[in-house]
């Protein structure tokens, strides 16, 4: 059995793989990751979760084009899958659910009704 | 950019290629080039260096098993092996537990051996300038007597400063009982009680630098000035504690030349070091006797050099001979001494290295406590044996039981194994019982640590805070388990699946040539060891119980008596008019360790410059001396406190006489050359003042009415009801200073305390190799009992008895054990040779020595196998016969 659930790091890489489109190889994600969030990402961890995520069948991938600057290697460039949409979504979808339940809101919805 | 230079380096590729799973080399390698350029162009070269080190061991530790993983099949052997080798190892718990309790064994007896060379090696090895340090010897290569010896005349100090421009200072030690060193009454001035402490020694000033001694108050000129003195830490809050005690003056003996000022406080001294010394008295300007600083003739001092550096140690070595030629010869040839030019011939000096002087100072008199590098040799090939019986037990068990793991073997091959992953699931084997038995070894040493630092006198841990551990025992683990699975698994992996499973295999018998010999080499160790026990422990008797030429036994040796001052006679006549004591004598010399000793050259009076002096001790002692000490006079008679002319009157031994070839030595006049001439008055029976080691050598009885030591005989009887009289008279005179005393049998034992210790810990070892070996053979009897079970069931069904059924099946082991006994007898006698040819009088290995080792190995070894023979022989042989 694959695991399916979405880790929150697993969940950020995901959304920067679609968010970053073509240029979606680690090098890149890594970099954008560590300019959205502020927080630093070793490129071994990213490299083992997008490996994870394309175990669980959220990316595919495949070779692009070698570059000068990589020494002339090709770089795998990551691509998200429906599956991987589906996930995001769920996994949006349910965060949302939880939070119109947060008391906070409910309680922000009375003050209005309240005035 | 710079595309050349952004490259990474060769050995991150190659690794990268290595470890990573090939199809993700490429772009992974891709990645961190791509990193590593851009924090070239950011940070500089270095720092992307030190950043691309991080990446690839993060990389590598996300993707190291990958690999294994994407070739799968190897992961699921591996579990496989594990799996099987663990069922294998639950299965049979008997059998499982000898084989790993008897390893364990083994190799915790080498941890603790490892130990305790780790701890002899490291004496001394910690010196910032370790190859600068160096102690001068000086060397007799004289024939007769080779030796070394550390004691220098004190002029030798100016002399290596002023000469020698490749040292860069000189320090001596005086570190035996002489004046204020060695034990002493000791009281800060304020106080009043006196405390008794060891560990006095005079240093030049120079010796904190040169043993590069750190200080906690007071820095390395702490003893620049005359009569100052350093303390250890512990010694400091003994006496002063929370403060600097910098600058407050202590008193010792109740002496008034001996008061000193504290200059500083060092570091206790480390405990493995040869310097173990807690007072350090400057020799800043001391002078013991009028011209002693410059006297080539008084030998007391040690002398240690720091060279500068760069200092050749051989080259120095040869230079010393100017200190023979230019001053002692020259000296000892101006006083007409006839050994000078002995002296030019033989002697000579040498240069230790500061770091051999506990292991490798062999024939050296330099009054320090030593190890001995033979020691560490012979306990290092126990280890090793030991080891060694261990791995053999493994092989033996292994092979035995080879019957029964031939049907796996061959199934395995039916159903496609080959002989390779056989050979692997056995090694996988080895390892994991190694790995057990390990583990258990851990915890064995750990028990018993403290039980082995007491034996060896030492104070060891495992060293888990060190780095190295880890890797090292991983390492030995893994050497083991290599050397004890290769036999088992190559011969159990040539099984042909065939004749296994048709059922030809001759179960295991095939091989009992092999294990024979093995069991063999065990018994045969074992008894080697057991005679090694035997014989130490003999001469340990010997030593203790010998006519020694003096009662030892019920005397007591009241110590720092030298305090009592004038009060000394009355304090006598008291201690003698209780019930209990017999006798008492005052001297400060007694034939046991730790009291005084004063070498001199006699000659016949007049003959000085024509005949070589006779080194002999000369004791100073009083009228009660020799019935105090129950020695007997051959001839002449005793001192007598009524004759004035007795001042002047010597008592010699047998010894001594043969050495002075006097013919009629009563009344005969000698003389020491600076003292008036003495007559003898008597002449006693040898006695051994010195370790068993060597000779008795000559020995002179001098008058002295006082010393610090009184010599106390007792009547047997009740000794704690002797002991408080004695406690209570010394109370009324010295109120002040508690009776420190000691039993003169254990003083004597105490020199032999390194035999001892070698007995005991030859013993250990030879219990621990014999249980070993018997674990090993009772496995084998157990399995043979079950091998032949059917044959036994069918022997007793025709009517053979209990016993005969035991004695075919022991008398195939006794065979063994005899063949060893043999073997063994040769190799033990060759050892304890050797050992005991270190003692001048020592015991003769009899032949009962070897019937008695003999008879243990086959009295053990009939015990061991004898609860599964007899097992065998009491059984219902329905029992076998009915199944199959």
């Amino acid at each position: 059995m694959k695991e399916t659930k979405l880790g929150e790091f697993e969940e950020v890489l995901l959304l920067l793989v679609g968010i970053l489109e073509e240029d979606a190889y680690a090098f890149k994600i890594a970099e954008e990751f560590e300019a959205q969030s502020g927080r630093s990402a070793s490129i071994g961890s990213v490299h083992s979760t997008l490996d994870r995520l394309k175990e669980k069948g959220f990316l595919t991938s495949e070779m692009g084009q070698p570059t000068a600057e990589r020494g002339g290697r090709r770089k795998r460039i990551y691509t998200i899958t429906n599956v991987g949409r589906n996930a995001l979504q769920a996994s949006r979808d349910f965060k949302v659910n939880l939070w119109n339940q947060y008391p906070g809101l409910a309680i922000d919805k009375l003050n209005i009704l309240g005035l | 950019m710079s595309p050349i230079n952004s490259h990474l380096p060769k050995l991150a590729d190659k690794l990268l290629q290595w470890i990573l799973p090939d199809h993700m080399v490429e772009f992974i390698v891709g990645d961190l080039e791509e990193y590593f350029a851009m924090r070239q162009e950011k940070l500089g070269l270095l720092r992307a260096r030190l950043w691309l080190l991080i990446d690839v061991i993060s990389v590598c530790g996300s993707f190291a098993f990958k690999k294994i993983r994407s070739n799968s099949n190897y992961r699921t052997m591996f579990k496989y092996y594990f799996k099987l080798s663990w069922r294998n190892m639950a299965k049979q718990k008997v059998y499982s537990s000898i084989k790993i309790g008897g390893f364990a064994l083994g190799i915790a007896a080498t941890l603790l051996i490892a130990l305790f060379i780790r701890d002899e090696l490291s004496f001394d090895k910690h010196y910032k300038n370790q190859d600068q340090i160096y102690r001068v010897l000086n060397e007799s290569t004289h024939p007769e007597h080779m030796e070394r010896w550390s004691a220098f005349p004190p002029p030798i100090k100016p002399a290596l400063e002023n000469e020698f421009p490749e040292i860069q200072s000189v320090g001596r030690l005086i570190n035996f009982d002489w004046f204020d060193a060695g034990s002493n009454q000791f009281r800060p001035i304020e106080e009043k009680a006196n405390i008794y402490e060891e560990g006095f020694v005079y240093v030049d000033p120079e010796m904190l630098d040169i043993l590069e001694i750190s200080m906690v108050y007071g820095d390395q000129s702490a003893l620049d000035n005359p009569k100052s003195m350093v303390i250890s830490k512990s010694k400091a809050d003994k006496y002063f504690p929370n403060q600097d005690p910098v600058g407050k003056q202590i008193i010792l003996n109740e002496n008034d030349n001996s008061i000193y000022t504290i200059g500083g406080v060092m570091e206790d001294p480390r405990t493995n070091s040869f310097f173990q010394f807690d007072f350090l008295i400057t020799l800043k300007a001391e002078e013991f006797w009028e011209g002693e600083q410059t006297s080539w003739g008084s030998w007391n001092y040690s002398v240690f050099v720091k060279m500068k550096e760069g200092g050749d140690p051989r080259q120095f070595e040869e230079k010393l001979l100017v200190i023979r030629d230019d001053y002692i010869v020259p000296y000892n040839k101006e006083r007409g001494d006839q050994r000078a030019d002995d002296m030019a011939k033989y002697y000579r000096y040498d240069v230790q290295p500061v770091g051999d002087i506990h292991l490798h100072s062999q024939v050296t008199h330099d009054n320090l406590k030593h190890g001995d590098i033979d020691t560490v040799w012979l306990f290092g090939a126990v280890a090793f044996f030991i080891l060694l019986l261990a791995c053999i037990n493994f092989i033996n068990l292994s092979t035995a039981k080879s019957a029964n793991r031939a049907k796996e073997v061959g199934m395995q091959k039916v159903f496609g194994s080959v002989k390779s992953e056989i050979v692997r699931q056995f090694f996988t084997e080895a390892f994991l019982y190694t790995m057990v038995s390990f583990l258990v070894a851990v915890g064995i040493v750990l028990v018993s640590l403290p039980f082995f630092n007491t034996l060896a006198d030492k104070n060891l841990s495992i060293p888990f805070s060190e780095w190295w551990l880890v890797p090292l025992l991983l390492a030995f683990v893994l050497t083991v388990s290599f050397l004890s699975g290769l036999y088992p698994s190559f011969y159990l992996a040539a099984f042909r699946p065939i004749q296994v499973i048709k059922g030809n295999l001759s179960r295991g018998a095939k091989n009992s040539k092999f294990r024979g010999t093995l069991v063999v080499f065990q018994f045969a160790t074992s008894i080697v060891l057991i005679i090694c026990t035997i014989v130490t422990y003999r001469q340990m008797d010997f030593i203790l119980n010998k006519k020694i030429g003096f009662n030892k036994d019920q005397v007591l040796m009241i110590q720092g008596a030298s305090t009592l001052g004038n009060k000394a006679e009355a304090f006598r006549n008291e201690l003698t008019r209780l019930s209990a004591i017999e006798n008492a004598a005052y001297t400060s010399y007694l034939p046991v360790d730790g009291t005084k000793r004063d070498g001199n050259s006699f000659w016949k009076e007049g003959r000085r410059k024509e005949d070589k002096g006779v080194g002999a001790q000369k004791w100073r002692v009083d009228e009660n001396y020799l019935t105090t000490m129950g020695t007997k006079l051959v001839a002449g008679r005793n001192f007598s406190a009524d004759r004035a002319s007795d001042s002047t009157a010597i008592i010699i031994n047998e010894s001594m006489v043969k050495e002075m070839g006097f013919e009629n030595p009563i009344g005969q006049k000698i003389t020491n050359s600076f003292e008036p001439t003495f007559h003898v008055i008597g002449v006693i029976e040898d006695f051994h003042f010195e370790s068993f080691e060597r000779e008795v050598g000559p020995l002179s009885l001098a008058y002295g009415s006082f010393g610090s030591i009184m010599a106390v005989r007792f009547q047997p009887g009740n000794t704690d009801q002797m002991l408080a009289q004695v406690k209570e008279v010394w109370d009324e005179f010295m109120p002040n200073q508690s009776i420190r005393y000691t039993f003169m049998d254990d003083s004597y034992a105490r020199m032999y305390d390194q035999v001892n210790r070698t007995g005991k810990v030859f013993t250990l070892f030879a219990v621990l190799a014999v249980i070993v070996a018997c674990l090993g053979l009772f496995a084998l009897s157990a399995f043979m009992v079950e091998q032949r079970g059917k044959e036994i069931s069918v022997r007793k069904v025709l009517g053979a008895s209990t016993t005969q059924i035991f004695g075919l099946l022991t008398s195939n082991f006794v065979k063994l054990v005899l063949i060893a006994v043999v073997l063994a007898l040769p190799v033990g006698y060759y050892m304890m040779r050797s050992w005991l040819s270190d003692y001048k009088y020592h015991v003769d290995i009899t032949w009962d020595v070897y019937v008695i080792a003999g008879l243990v190995a086959v009295f053990i070894s009939l015990i061991t196998i004898s609860s599964e023979s007899l097992k065998a022989g009491w059984m219902n042989p329905v029992k076998k016969l009915r199944s199959e």
